[in-house]
């Protein structure tokens, strides 16, 4: 992928460029020193706003309970750049979801990820759907969305056979992005320009002593200056550790249904059905940008924000309601399920959701609470760290870091490219001649430059999320002996080191023969 | 960039690609190159360790890699050209692959393609078993792999879904090595692997084996650290109040396997949607001129004996399509009834004698298999008992097929 | 009395019936072929198995060597013949049908090589 702020002369200077820039940004940092700001958590919304605090010369690092960054709700979702239609005029969803969304071209390019402005049609049946979708298209328009129109039946057929519907309202805005990919980037942008990333440190204890903040996790001790909780399922509990308390976040657990990509060129753009009363999009059908189609999510209330399981009543469901939205939707073209939980802030005791939270508290000095962000938190992840960055800035005055540099570089994926240049990487690297994963076209030159990536993160899912090995039909049944190899070869572990994607999710017990 | 010209490329160096090889050199055919994406020839047999290959064959008990290493070895004398470490990424309906490797990539125009990739196995996704993602849950072949070929052990409290060929001899191989294997379920009212493994397997061991049991929850937010199972009803669906649970840390899937046809599809092949495997004729082409197919990409075997068999077939075939230019139109459709699960070919010309290669869809004792054509009865088999896991084979002589009207398979239980 | 047996010689797992009356074998019944008889009359008298396991190699282009018997040995010493195979180090090259273990455990029966492992430098 080219960018228009650096363009390679071929592929040589290609090589070149990537390996200076790997080892440049590469290496670790020492442990004992205050930050500036500790951000606590590093989903899409925690990395975004490291990447966006290390424009600035601040000293900065992120605790992430879990083994990589985006392992939450920002890695379960649709991958769906909103327009921002449904949500209500003046709130921070609507502000941040257009901004984002407009900008986001640029993004993609500065941080090389996969994007598609496919726009998305939102189908109606009845008279009921109609009224929704001319108040939503109302609705939108006032909070500054472009080019929503109604549409009838044969226009809705030129713009996706595939879809449902006797009507539908067509919104251009809508993209699709792949939010592995863009959590990543942003981390490893925010890595290259001076932030820790420290993985495996889920944040028990916060304490406030002489200015300072001093947080205690499963790990270890850090001091900070400043800290920002964008702990998503978890933000009310950090809310509450850090001193502000009474927020409720409810969980809403939602199942999705992935498709071969065998079916995925049938689908153009994400198509969803008439919003409900409050704005709730039912069920619907999503191609990703990786060719995949998403079917989902459901809705239900959990208790449990680390229950990922999927259950086969929600799963019945999803069929029936997905052959609604997908025509050519068939059983045996699942490649397989996930789930994710929508951390929504609540009035306690119901189900009434309220807008995202942004705050600082005079009581509380130098935090910056996020609780609450779920849809559209990947459209408006950037938006909500410049709030975020502002809201430091009213207190501190912000110092321009001059080596800032914004532009990103991921993995070249060999399947993409041509067969000349495929022949040329090959010729440079033979590591691009061998495939690894056989399903997605995977070489192993991607899988060893996700070994090494600069965050330090070597999980089986690690590399999964980083080269999609394994997310094919044959979910690793080919590839994961040879990337577990790998992993354990370049990083110098055990069978017993290698972990799956959880802390303890170890792999294997050992040797057969010693 | 150079495009080679072959008379015969065979994507996949396993069993099913190495009997076609030696067989057309047997028939004169010299212009061969065995593409093979791993370092080592022979499929998917170097990691199958167990013995019960080669028994019709060469009238021994040999494991797989004994098995596959007598083709390797007459490979290796007559000079056949193999590249390994070379993935196929690509083939046109015209016959042209595109294949890479550590050296680059190499392009080839071939006048006859014989396709034997073999299959991949069915997944936990594919079948949407609910509960959580841990880490401890394998797939059959590839606990195999890691087992065999990595010297890496997968877990030590075992279960086993499937009663597969391939479920039952992991079952075996673990506990050899030290696991505990508690049991295996099997969604089927029947075993789906062969009744010897099912003693030499799991009775020998004491594993014991529960039909008409499915898993209904995978629990465990990091490894695995339990199932539950229910028993199911005639539909498959789990009964309510049949619950049980059992603490493991590996769940081993042994579900189906697939024959991996993308590269088929890529170039045109029409799948058969019963074997997910190509539509042939009796000469293994398929429906693109000059692509043959073969062993478990065309349909999935039991028993490696019947692949070198069938690749032979094939190979003599593709000789004659060599040296003819084409072959005789197959228009006669053969079809089956509901017994019947599919047939291998699906048509045939009438002009030749061939295999019809099939099976039942469920256990049969005492029953007749008629192939009519124009409602006349062209051949019969009877059978004491029929089985879903083993593959019958029936030969149909040439002079008992009209040219016309199409064949039918039946099952007639007495 | 009558013990069924399912035959695991060949793939045909033929059910045979054995009418058995104290330690006297009276009729054997659905054999297909002559193993299938004498496949259940050693199962009455002292069962006998076949192995297929790894052998730890060294130096070679694959970490483990497949092997197996070059004859069945009884049913109740599998594990016994298991931990001596487990004490084996092979050093590659090695060759199929190679004697890792003579006649293991005075069973008459050897553990042979059924891989050809190439060394590597």
């Amino acid at each position: 992928m080219q960018s228009t702020f650096y363009k390679y002369t071929g592929i040589e200077d290609m090589l070149k460029f990537r390996k200076m820039y790997r080892d440049k940004y590469g290496g670790v940092c020492e442990l004992s020193q205050i930050y500036d700001v500790i951000i606590i958590g590093a989903g899409v919304v925690g990395s975004a706003i490291a990447r966006e605090f290390s424009r600035y010369k601040l000293k900065i690092g992120v605790l992430e309970k879990e083994l990589d960054v985006c392992c939450g709700t920002s890695g379960r979702n649709s991958g769906v750049l909103h327009a921002g239609f449904t949500y209500k005029t003046g709130s921070l969803r609507a502000q941040c979801a257009v901004e984002g969304n407009t900008e986001f071209e640029k993004v993609a390019e500065e941080l090389d990820v996969p994007f598609k402005r496919t726009g998305k049609l939102v189908i109606g049946f009845t008279d009921e759907d109609m009224q929704s979708l001319l108040k939503y298209k109302a609705l939108g328009e006032v909070n500054g969305v472009k080019g929503l129109e109604i549409i009838d039946k044969e226009r809705l057929c030129e713009l996706d056979s595939s879809a449902g519907g006797e009507f539908a309202m067509y919104s251009p805005a809508t993209g699709i992005l792949n939010p592995f990919a863009y959590t990543v980037a942003l981390a490893e942008n925010a890595k290259q320009n001076g932030v820790d990333f420290y993985f495996n440190n889920e944040v028990l204890e916060v304490k406030r002593e002489n200015d300072i903040y001093n947080l205690l996790t499963g790990k270890d001790k850090y001091q900070a200056r400043w800290v920002v909780n964008s702990s998503g399922l978890n933000s009310a509990v950090i809310s509450t550790m850090l001193g502000i308390d009474g927020y409720t976040i409810g969980g809403f657990k939602g199942e999705y249904f992935i498709l071969d990509k065998k079916v995925g060129k049938h689908m153009n753009m994400p198509v969803y059905p008439a919003p409900d009363s409050k704005g709730g999009f039912g069920i619907h059908a999503t191609p990703t940008v990786d060719g995949n189609i998403l079917i989902g999510p459901s809705s239900e209330l959990t208790k449990d924000f680390e229950d990922y399981g999927v259950t086969s009543e929600v799963l019945d469901n999803l069929i029936d309601k997905g052959m609604k939205m997908f025509k050519p939707f068939k059983k045996e073209d699942f490649i397989r399920s996930f789930s994710g939980i929508r951390p929504k802030r609540i009035v306690k005791g119901t189900r009434q959701t309220l807008d995202f939270v942004v705050e600082t508290r005079e009581e509380v000095p130098n935090v910056i609470n996020l609780v609450g962000i779920e849809s559209p938190g990947l459209t408006g992840a950037l938006p909500l760290a410049r709030r975020a960055i502002a809201l430091f800035a009213e207190k501190e005055k912000l110092i321009s870091n001059e080596k800032f540099d914004p532009i990103r570089k991921g993995i070249v994926c060999f399947s993409d490219q041509s067969n000349e240049v495929k022949k040329e990487l090959i010729s440079k690297d033979p590591n691009y001649g061998e495939i690894i994963c056989r399903c997605e076209g995977i070489t192993k030159a991607e899988i060893l430059e996700a070994v090494h990536n600069c965050l330090g993160v070597d999980s089986m899912t690690g590399i999964k999320n980083r080269t999609r090995a394994t997310m094919g039909r044959c979910q690793g049944g080919y590839c994961q002996t040879r990337i577990a190899e790998i992993i354990m070869e370049e990083n110098n572990k055990t069978r017993e080191d290698l972990v799956y994607s959880r802390v303890g999710s170890y792999m294997f017990k050992g040797k057969v023969r010693e | 960039m150079t495009v080679i010209k072959k008379d015969v490329v065979i994507i996949g160096g396993g069993p099913a690609g190495l009997a076609a090889a030696l067989q057309l050199r047997n028939r004169g055919i010299t212009d061969i190159i065995i593409i093979e994406r791993e370092k080592q020839l022979g499929g998917i047999l170097r990691q199958c360790i167990h013995d019960g290959f080669g028994l019709t064959r060469f009238k021994e008990t040999l494991s797989g890699p004994e098995y596959s290493q007598k083709f390797i070895d007459q490979v290796e004398e007559l000079g056949i050209e193999c590249i390994t470490g070379t993935t196929v990424i690509d083939i046109t309906s015209k016959r042209k692959i595109t294949a890479v490797s550590r050296k680059g990539l190499l392009e080839y125009e071939a006048r006859a393609v014989v396709l034997t990739m073999g299959c991949r196995e069915r997944t936990r996704g594919a079948i949407s078993i609910p509960g959580t993602r841990p880490s401890g849950v394998y797939n059959a072949g590839v606990a195999q792999a890691y087992i065999n070929l990595h010297n890496t052990m997968v877990g030590k409290e075992v279960i086993i879904l499937g009663s597969g060929d391939i479920g039952m001899i992991m079952a075996r191989r673990m506990t050899l090595e030290g696991a505990n294997v508690k049991a295996v379920f099997e969604m089927q009212s029947y075993p789906s692997g062969l009744p010897r493994n099912i003693q030499q397997c799991l009775n020998d061991y004491d594993i014991p084996l529960y039909l008409s049991h499915t898993i209904t929850n995978i629990k465990g937010q990091s490894r695995l650290e339990g199932i539950t199972v229910s028993k199911v009803d005639e539909k498959f669906k789990p009964i309510p109040g049949t619950q049980k649970d059992y603490t493991c840390d590996t769940l081993i899937l042994s579900v189906g396997l697939i024959p991996e046809n993308e590269l088929s599809l890529a170039a045109g092949v029409n799948l058969d949607n019963r074997t997910k495997g190509a539509i042939v004729d009796e000469n293994y082409q398929t429906s693109i001129e000059g692509i043959f197919a073969c062993g478990n990409v065309l349909q999935v075997h039991d028993l490696v004996d019947f692949v070198s068999l069938e690749a032979e077939s094939l190979a003599n075939s593709m000789a004659d399509y060599i040296s003819d230019g084409k072959l005789p139109e197959c228009k006669i459709n053969i079809t089956t009834d509901a017994n019947i699960s599919h047939t291998i070919p699906q048509k045939v010309s009438g002009k030749k004698d061939f295999k019809l290669s099939m099976r039942v869809r469920k256990p049969l004792k005492d029953c007749e298999i008629d192939v009519i054509q124009n409602k006349v009865v062209i051949k019969t088999v009877k059978l004491k008992k029929a089985i879903p896991a083993e593959m019958i084979q029936i030969k149909i002589d040439k002079t008992k097929i009209r040219s016309l009207g199409e064949i039918e398979v039946v099952v007639v239980v007495r | 009395m009558i013990k069924k047996y399912t035959c695991i010689v060949c793939p045909n797992g033929c059910e045979i019936e054995a009418f058995i009356e104290g330690t006297t074998i009276f009729k054997i019944d659905g054999a297909t072929c002559s193993k299938g008889k004498e496949y259940v009359k050693q199962e009455i008298a002292n069962p006998q198995r076949n192995i297929a396991t790894s052998v730890y190699v060294d130096g070679g282009d694959l970490p483990l060597a497949s092997v197996r018997l070059s004859k069945a040995i009884p049913k109740d010493r599998i594990f016994d013949v298991m931990n001596e195979i487990k004490k084996v180090k092979l050093t590659a090259p090695v060759k199929i049908k190679q004697i890792v273990i003579e006649n293991v455990l005075n069973l008459g029966s050897d553990v042979i090589a059924t891989k050809i492992i190439d060394r590597i430098v």
